[in-house]
Formats: C-alpha cells, structure tokens, sequence
C-alpha cells in the first residue's frame, strides 16, 4: 500500500495568530517600555561615572578641595548608577518571564525580527514545524495499519529488537526431519495431478520440486515447514543446473513462467499462518494446483485468453479464479 | 519447442504474394512483434526405385529447418519419420540407386521470423522452382507443450493478425492419443509443412501448367 502524505492542508496555525501570542502570553508592554527606559538611563550614568574618572580631578585652589570635591562627585554617580540598577531590577520583576508553555520556545521570538522580509527564517521555521508533525502523524497512522497486516511470517519476530535475540529458536524451525517428510508427502497424496519430489541437498533444509500436470514445473525451498522461496519454470525447461543439482536461481526463458513466478513469491507472503505452517504449505499448493489449467481458462473480467501477449497469470487467493495481471484490481 | 500451428494464408485479392506478406509484417509489428532475424524451411521430394511388387512406391521427403541447422529430416508419407544429422544428404546421394530425386519439386519457405512475449510467428513466402506460390505462417507457442491446453488461446492470437484466416487445430495433433503431448523435436512441424507444401504443389497442378 502506498503511503501518500499530503503536505498541501491548511496549516494549523498562521503566522499572525502565533506572533500574536507571543505578544501576549505573560509580556506586560507597558513594564517593557519602562525597562527599556530604565536601562537608557543606567547607561548614560554609568557612561557619566567613567566620564569623570577620565576627567580626573577638577581645578580647585587647594589639593584637598580637590580631592573632595571630586570624591564628592564619584560618590554622587554610583549612587545614581545604583538607583538606576535597582529601578531596572524592579521593573525586570513587572516584565515577567515570555511564556515557556510557546510551542516553539524560544524559537518563537524569531516572529520579533524585524527584517522578516529579508529572512524569512520565521515562516520557514513553522511551515517545517508543520511538515514535522503531519509527517509524524501520517506516519503513526501508517504504521498501525501496516501492523494489522503484517508481512512478518514468524511468531518470535513481534517485539523481538535486535538487542534481544530470542535464546531459543521458535519452534515452527526446529520440526522434526520426519514431521516434514509426512506433511508433505500427506500433501502429495491429496493432489494426484502434482507431483512432488522432495530433495535435501545441503543439510535439513528441504526443496521440493512440483510437477503440476504437464504445464508447469516449481521449485520450492523450504526452511523447515516455511516457505522460502519458489520459482517458477516451464514443463519442458530444465529444473538441473550443468552439475546435476537443482537449480533454484535461474528464472524461467518464458515471459509467462516468470509472472507466475512473482504471483507464486505474492502467494508466499499472502499465506501464512505461523502457528500452523502445515496449512500453509497446503493453501499455497492448493493455490499453485491451480494453474493446471494456465493455458485454458480464459480471463474472468475480460473473457479472453491473451492481453499483452500473456495468458491469465493471476489467480484469486481465495476463489482460485483466473485473471489477467491487469484485469484484477 | 512449444505448441506449433502452420497454416496457408491466402493472397490478398488483388494484391501479390509480397504485397500480402508486407501487409502481414506490418500487422505483426503494429502488435507489438519483434522482428528477429530469418528462416527457411526446405523440401526435396524421393521416389523410391526398384519396386519388385506391384505396389505404388512411397514418396520420401527430406526436409531442412533452419530452427534445427545441423539436423536433416526425413518423412516417409504417412510415417515413418526420421531425424538425423545434417550430412545424411549426402547418404541420399550414395542411395542414388535406391531413391530418386524428383527435380523440379524442391520446395522451399523463407521469411522473417518475429517474436511477441512467447510467441514466435514465421511468415514465408513458400516457392517453387524459384516462382512464389503462396505463403506461409508459422506460429509457435514457446511456453506450452500440449497442443489441446492452449490451442484456444493460440487461435485468439492469430485471430489478431490474420483475422478470418485462422486454421483448424492441425491434424498431426488432433490424431495422437493420450494428451495430445508435442515431442520435443520438430516433427510435428515438419509434417504440417510437409501437408501445406503438398497442398501448395496440388495447386500448381490445376491450372495446367505442370512443372514435371
């Protein structure tokens, strides 16, 4: 299922409707104003105290008159720097702090720059704050509906993390050699015009090699009683490589072999059923005996035989019924 | 070697012999075919000589595929029917005394040979001691063995390009027994020739002028 995420909705918040709450929230403007205020006039006296430290002492008739007098005046300056200072302090009190609860903190009073039009770093900021979120949301969505469908085709795999590996190994890949042997040749039985030949060539896991009447022939690999991969070859091409071993790489020369291969590797994942992967095997054989008649039923949308070149290759999971590749949505 | 169907297509009216397979050409690649290279099939006809009874000497046939080049066919009427290696021309040459060739019956099919998902069409020109007679078209089914699975479905492809021209199922296939199974050599194909290639000499019988 593709997942779309449309970026193009209205967004949540304009930019005027957040620059107005900046303004507001916890700002009182007019102890703003005041501070600002305030802070000039601590400047310009601490400005004068430098003043006239540089000036030095004035000329006065006597060095002692000196000396007071301009002691006199230092003092004098502090004092007005120190009223100032505590007049700043207490109107930094009435200021109060910008509100913290902003969703975009501090970040938020980018919106007071006021060379917005040269950057525009204000909007760019929200509209990706935006994206951040739907992307967030499209993708919780996402996830829960691909979770209800899952692909994964063992028990163990549900919250199984990297980190920690499940010690044992669940028990659907540990069955029994013999287990194995039965299900499948019990599944050989119910089918008379499949055969199945079972080989083991590099250790316990199984290939099984389907001869589906005289249309086609399927390579199965098995990892216990899973699934693992199949290919899909014509009655007549060869399942053996040069060296006598079964070929289970190579696709088929026909166009039509490797489309039922890509529906047979559909079918793989479509079926499945961890508790119980006896069944498994049989729904999918069940679904590839249905092809014996891959030459001779014709579309059930179209009613013809050919599109594109190609016989109906698709078959219903549950109906068994044959559709072209395109005729089935 | 899948399913073959070979069958006569007459010319247009009209129209000549080339006229007719360029308009087929063009069918074919309006389809979405791909144009792949040639063929030939030939045939020589034999009769065989010194025959003590009086019984009508059978006529042998050895014919050539260029889908099998080292390989030399050789059809008895109605059976039996041999393949061998290409060089068994040359043992009909040394049975001179026993099989005669029939000069002037050599007949001969060429064409283009196309190929459309998993289907191979040969159309050719079928000739006869070099004048054109009539065509050829030659359908295979690569991907099927058995002629009665997939027969409607070939019938529906050739519907496509030759219209009301379709053929019957050949007779080779409907005479077998037990699942109409094609062997995996091309004697089913070189009998059909065979037929049409005895079909096309008949014509050439009727309007008198004879070649023999």
């Amino acid at each position: 299922m593709p997942l779309r995420i449309d970026v193009t909705c209205a967004p949540a918040l304009t930019v005027g409707e957040i620059m107005a709450d900046v303004m507001n929230v916890g700002v009182n403007l007019e102890a703003f104003s005041q501070a600002i205020n305030a802070i000039q006039a601590l400047r310009s006296s601490v400005t004068r105290v430098f003043d006239s430290l540089k000036d030095g002492m004035k000329n006065k008739e006597t060095l002692e008159g000196r000396e007071k007098a301009f002691i006199a005046e230092f003092q004098d300056n502090l004092q007005s720097v120190n009223r100032d200072l505590t007049e700043l302090e207490r109107l930094s009190n009435l200021v109060g702090r910008p509100s913290e609860s902003h969703p975009l903190h501090n970040s938020g009073l980018l919106s007071l720059d006021p060379v917005q039009d040269k950057t525009p770093l204000y909007s760019q900021l929200l509209q990706a704050y935006k994206w951040s979120n739907k992307l967030q949301y499209h993708a919780g969505l996402a996830s829960s509906l691909l979770n209800q469908q899952s692909l994964k085709r063992s028990a163990n795999q549900i919250g199984a993390s990297a980190k920690r590996r499940p010690k044992v190994q669940p028990s659907t890949l540990v069955l029994p050699i013999q287990y194995v042997d039965d299900v499948i040749s019990r599944i050989g039985r119910m089918f008379p015009d499949m055969s199945i030949e079972l080989f083991r060539p590099n250790g316990t896991s199984a290939v099984l090699l389907v001869t589906l009447g005289k249309v086609l022939k399927a390579i199965v690999v098995m990892r216990s009683l899973f699934i693992d991969r199949t290919i899909v070859r014509g009655y007549h091409e060869n399942v053996h490589s040069e060296d006598g071993k079964l070929d289970i790489w190579s696709k088929s020369n026909y166009q039509v072999f490797q489309k039922v291969t890509d529906h047979a590797t559909t079918a793989l994942l479509h079926y499945q059923l961890p508790q119980m992967p006896d069944v498994v095997v049989r729904s999918f054989m069940t679904w590839l005996r249905s092809y014996i008649k891959l030459f001779q039923t014709p579309c059930q949308r179209c009613g013809k035989f050919l599109q594109d070149g190609l016989p109906p290759t698709w078959r219903d999971f549950r109906t068994l019924e044959a559709f072209h590749d395109t005729c089935r949505q | 070697m899948g399913v073959t169907c070979v069958c006569q297509v007459p010319v247009a009216e009209g129209k000549s012999v080339q006229q007719t397979v360029d308009q087929l050409h063009k069918k074919l690649e309006q389809l979405g075919a791909v144009k792949q290279g040639s063929f030939f099939v030939d045939c020589e006809t034999y009769h065989a000589t010194g025959n003590a009874s009086g019984q009508p000497s059978k006529l042998l046939y050895v014919m050539h595929n260029s889908e099998t080049p080292l390989s030399c066919m050789a059809l008895f009427e109605g059976g039996p029917y041999l393949t061998a290696d290409a060089n068994f021309d040359v043992l009909m040459v040394k049975l001179k005394s026993h099989f005669q060739n029939a000069k002037g019956h050599k007949v001969e099919s060429r064409g283009a040979r196309y190929r459309y998902c998993d289907f191979l069409v040969k159309v050719g020109t079928v000739t006869m001691s070099s004048s054109a007679r009539g065509i050829s078209v030659e359908v295979e089914y690569c991907a099927c063995v058995v002629p009665g699975d997939c027969w409607n479905l070939m019938k529906e492809f050739m519907q496509s390009f030759l219209g009301s021209n379709v053929p019957e199922i050949p007779s080779v296939f409907t005479s077998k027994p037990e699942g109409l199974f094609a062997p995996a050599d091309c004697m089913d194909t070189m009998s059909q020739y065979l037929e049409l290639f005895s079909k096309v000499r008949k014509q050439q019988v009727l309007p008198g002028s004879s070649v023999r």
